[in-house]
């Protein structure tokens, strides 16, 4: 099924990169309408002024006209509840999304585990990304200190070679750190 | 007769309210995950904590990645008592205000080397700005190979004025040296003279 996409695909490429015959007299004709286009005057100030004062008739329904008096409503209240109430401040303490991205092209299946999800093997379990052995997960955290360490096909510890390992490990398997910080570290 | 029924109810009812206010409060259900034996054991040490005012979600958290990784009882009962003994020691050295997050990394730079004096004076340092940064960054270098001496004196150097991002960028470039060859000790040495003076190294 994949292979005939890509001969299909494979195709259409080849066919686009053909390339296309353009007859040289092409500019000089597309240049010549162009110039023959009837000049129009650049607007004017008056010009402005008397399209933006010139007498309309529009027609409104009793429906149109509530909704444009109820969009306008909420558009006052919502400006006086702006200027009202200073907008919050950032939130310090919320939770980040944090992505986590391990390589393991021989892996079959790679699942993310830690404090943050109970060393629940079957929460987090990573999604490959490309053919070639990407794996990533993103998770939420809130400020604070997190152990994790993957678990690779149900049976095999693996400590996140790009953060720093764990300094306490009771169990005799690898594991990585993370902090995370307020403001957005 | 009936008088007696209604007592029995009653005291069923309040049998059962002070069983169920005593699970709701002493037992974490998460604990279910551990073997009958070794649960007994972990939730009186988390009852302990918790009496003793401690965070408790780390130590069944620690208790948990025991479970998941196959550890045996007695292993992960160690694990979560010398925890608990490592967050009551970074409360002594923290002050009794420090949030869960702050004694959980202090419990961990501890358990790195750190000397409960480091935990004061970083608590002293940061004043009123949290102090979980700068134990974490101070852990995080002793785990790449920074000796806990030389760890200690540049977090501190650094704890009185720079921010939690500043920390951690100083613990970035810090691995990034160690990463291109430096020793551990000259990279954090030469980058927290660099962040002292505000000059890049390398760079008059």
């Amino acid at each position: 099924m994949f292979d005939q996409s890509d001969d299909a695909v494979e195709r259409v490429v080849r066919h686009l990169r053909r390339p296309v015959p353009i007859d040289p007299a092409l500019d000089q004709r597309v240049m010549q309408e162009i110039a023959e286009l009837p000049t129009r005057p650049a607007a004017s100030p008056r010009g402005v002024w008397s399209w933006l004062t010139a007498r309309r008739q529009l027609t409104l329904t009793p429906q149109g006209a509530l909704s444009m008096a109820a969009g306008l409503a909420a558009a006052i209240v919502g400006l006086w509840r702006m200027s009202a109430t200073p907008s919050p401040a950032p939130a310090e303490s919320g939770p980040r999304g944090f992505q986590f991205v391990l390589v393991e092209p021989g892996a079959a299946n790679v699942s993310l585990v830690g404090d943050f999800n109970d060393w629940d093997a079957t929460r987090t379990p990573m999604r490959r990304t490309s053919g070639d052995g990407l794996w990533t997960a993103i998770v939420a955290l809130e400020p604070g200190r997190y152990r994790y360490a993957y678990l690779i096909d149900g049976r095999r510890w693996l400590a996140d070679p790009t953060a720093p390992a764990v300094g306490d490990d009771d169990y005799g398997t690898p594991g990585s750190v993370v902090t995370v910080g307020r403001r957005g570290l | 007769m009936r008088h007696a029924i209604n007592c029995g109810v009653l005291a069923l009812l309040s049998g059962g309210l002070l069983v169920a206010r005593a699970t709701a409060q002493g037992t974490d259900p998460r604990l279910e995950r551990l073997d009958q034996a070794t649960r007994p054991v972990v939730v009186a040490l988390v009852d302990s904590a918790r009496a003793a005012g401690l965070p408790v979600n780390p130590l069944v958290e620690r208790a948990l990645e025991g479970a998941t990784k196959g550890a045996p009882g007695e292993v992960i009962a160690g694990a979560v008592r010398r925890l608990a003994s490592d967050l009551g020691r970074a409360r002594a050295a923290l002050g009794s205000g420090a949030s869960a997050a702050e004694l959980y990394a202090g419990a961990s730079a501890l358990r790195a080397g750190a000397s409960p004096d480091v935990l004061s004076r970083l608590r002293r340092a940061r004043g009123h700005q949290s102090v979980t940064m700068a134990l974490a960054v101070l852990t995080d270098l002793v785990a790449r190979g920074v000796p806990v001496d030389t760890a200690a004196t540049v977090v501190l150097a650094l704890a009185a004025t720079a921010r939690d991002d500043e920390l951690l960028e100083f613990r970035r470039a810090v691995e990034r040296d160690i990463a291109i060859g430096a020793p551990p000790a000259a990279a954090a040495s030469i980058r927290v003279n660099a962040a002292i003076r505000g000059v890049r190294p390398g760079r008059p």
